[in-house]
């Protein structure tokens, strides 16, 4: 498999702050790796020197084997913001057809991706007043125009309705069948559990563990309880062993490494307790075992 | 290639104005009307054989070359800016200079048309007392004199936003322009206002266009504004820089 995206060593600081401290990371075609990590954990630093934004102070990064600062080897890469703001005076067929012209493609490679993507209804339509899943395509598009080797997507399906996450999700596996790289960073672990082939964790402008999401789960002993409770999130995160919390409906997540223990506890505080489950972790209670074990 | 995108990236830009003119509209009508305003009350007098009213070109055209110039990429960069459509930009294969030029570019034609309206206005009064070719020179002379001030309508612009850079540019066109005697002649004015206007360049702009159409030398004129690109380019570039990490 051909490597479309090679960082090593990379070292970047902001003053006495080292936001990146000697991060590896490949991607290659067709594959699509997610970076995960907390806030502040170096991960819009390194996207911001894979897109070229910043240099890397020390080490490389290479995008099939350029340099990203160098304009014409940013045309192998597409890139998705979490949230852009189109100028309120184009429409949507000239965006598309701007970003082919820019990548150095035909003004008529535009309409094959506007038909990919269900925007060609939409040409005429000025981008500011598309909705939210509609911009979403829209940057997708414009991204995808170039044929781009690598494609770095930073939260692209933050805000997006189920059916609108599984079309773009859907487009994009047809790229990668393509050879089309992916680099994703999201919040939304779950779904990075879903879609990527492997997992980056960064913590402290390190790689902390890297493998495929069902390698990082099956690395810690965790498990998540599952529960109704009246107990407030707060006392929650302060229960032991918890080391992740998170609500989804009724319903809270609790990862720990210690199920008895705090089932012991929160029957205790709480015999009002109902919907009660244990479960082996998901990814997203690894990943903060994982940040909470390398911070320790 | 490059042609080819800035082709499209001035497309770009020249839509933006014509589907969305509020701003260019108040750069264009403030310094028209002023003009209107002065060249009918004062346009017939008359000093060195050139009428009042075609002094005021030079030195309204200055203005309002300046006002569209200052104005226009500045706000237009922050704006771009704060909606990440800047980001966008960057990180496309597109070399930044080819984007930023767009913009400069496109505000040139709403700077002749500063101009044209002017020299209609004048000609409507019957104050306009210039032969052709001076005219061209002067239009020639302001529109390329103005281009250092885009570069610096671009420093402030990757530095503050659009709200403040409007607010910002605009503390400094005014009070320049009025020091200038880009408004009113200096020889009416304090002599401060005299000494003050030798050190701005939109000073010299305005008696470079004089120049054009009364004679008179232009050699220092030409160098002050030399050097104000020189500074506003590397300012511009600093900027960027800044605003970029």
């Amino acid at each position: 498999m051909e490597t479309v995206l090679e960082v090593r060593g990379a070292r970047y600081n902001y003053g006495a702050t080292q936001a990146l401290d000697g991060v590896d990371l490949a991607v290659g075609a067709g594959e699509c790796v997610a970076l995960l990590g907390p806030n502040g954990a170096g991960k819009t630093t390194l996207v911001n020197q894979v897109i070229g934004l910043l240099p890397a102070k020390a080490g490389s990064v290479r995008v099939r084997g350029g340099d990203p600062r160098v304009a014409s080897t940013r045309r192998q890469l597409g890139v998705v913001q979490q949230s852009l703001g189109f100028p309120n005076t184009l429409k949507v067929s000239e965006l598309v057809t701007g970003a082919a012209v820019r990548a150095g493609k035909p003004r008529a490679a535009a309409g094959p991706v506007m038909a990919e993507l269900d925007l060609t209804e939409l040409a005429g339509r000025r981008a500011s007043k598309l909705s939210g899943g509609q911009k979403q395509r829209l940057q997708l598009a414009m991204a995808l125009v170039g044929d781009p080797a690598l494609l770095v997507l930073d939260e692209p399906t933050a805000g997006l309705d189920v059916p609108a996450r599984k079309r773009f999700w859907q487009i994009l596996a047809e790229r990668r069948e393509r050879g089309t790289g992916v680099l994703l960073t999201t919040h939304l672990i779950e779904e990075s559990s879903a879609v990527a082939d492997r997992v980056v964790v960064l913590a402290h402008g390190r790689v902390l563990a890297e493998g495929t999401p069902d390698e990082l789960v099956a690395r810690l002993p965790d498990r998540t309880v599952i529960a109704r409770t009246g107990l407030g999130l707060e006392r929650l995160q302060s229960l032991p062993g918890v080391v992740s919390l998170r609500n989804e409906g009724e319903h809270v997540h609790l990862g720990t490494r210690a199920p008895e223990a705090l089932l012991r506890v929160l029957l205790a505080e709480d015999p009002g307790l109902t919907g009660l489950r244990v479960e082996g972790a998901g990814l997203e209670e690894a990943v903060a075992g994982l940040i909470e074990r390398g911070a320790a | 290639m490059n042609t080819k995108v800035f082709g499209v990236e001035l497309a770009d830009e020249l839509r933006g104005i014509v589907r969305e003119p509020a701003a260019l509209f108040f750069s264009i009508v403030m310094p028209v009307a002023f003009f209107a305003l002065f060249v009918s009350l004062f346009g017939k007098f008359s000093a060195g054989g050139v009428s009042a009213g075609t002094t005021m070109l030079a030195t309204f055209g200055a203005f309002g070359v300046i006002s569209v110039v200052l104005m226009n990429p500045g706000i237009g960069v922050a704006a771009d800016r704060e909606r990440g459509w800047l980001k966008s930009k960057q990180v496309s294969a597109v070399p930044i200079g080819v984007t930023l030029a767009a913009k400069v570019v496109a505000a040139l034609p709403y700077a002749a048309g500063v101009l044209i309206a002017m020299t209609v206005t004048a000609a409507l009064t019957g104050s306009l007392n210039a032969p052709l070719p001076a005219l061209l020179r002067l239009l020639v002379v302001l529109v390329v004199g103005a281009l250092p001030f885009a570069l610096l309508s671009l420093a402030i612009g990757f530095q503050v936003g659009a709200g403040a850079g409007a607010a910002l540019l605009n503390a400094l066109l005014i009070p320049t322009s009025v020091v200038s005697g880009l408004w009113m002649p200096l020889d009416i004015m304090p002599a401060f206002f005299r000494d003050v206007a030798r050190f701005l360049p939109n000073y010299h702009l305005s008696e470079l266009a004089r120049a054009q159409l009364a004679g008179g030398p232009v050699l220092t004129h030409v160098l002050v504004l030399l050097g104000f690109a020189i500074v506003a380019a590397v300012l511009a570039a600093v900027s960027y820089r800044h605003a970029r990490s």
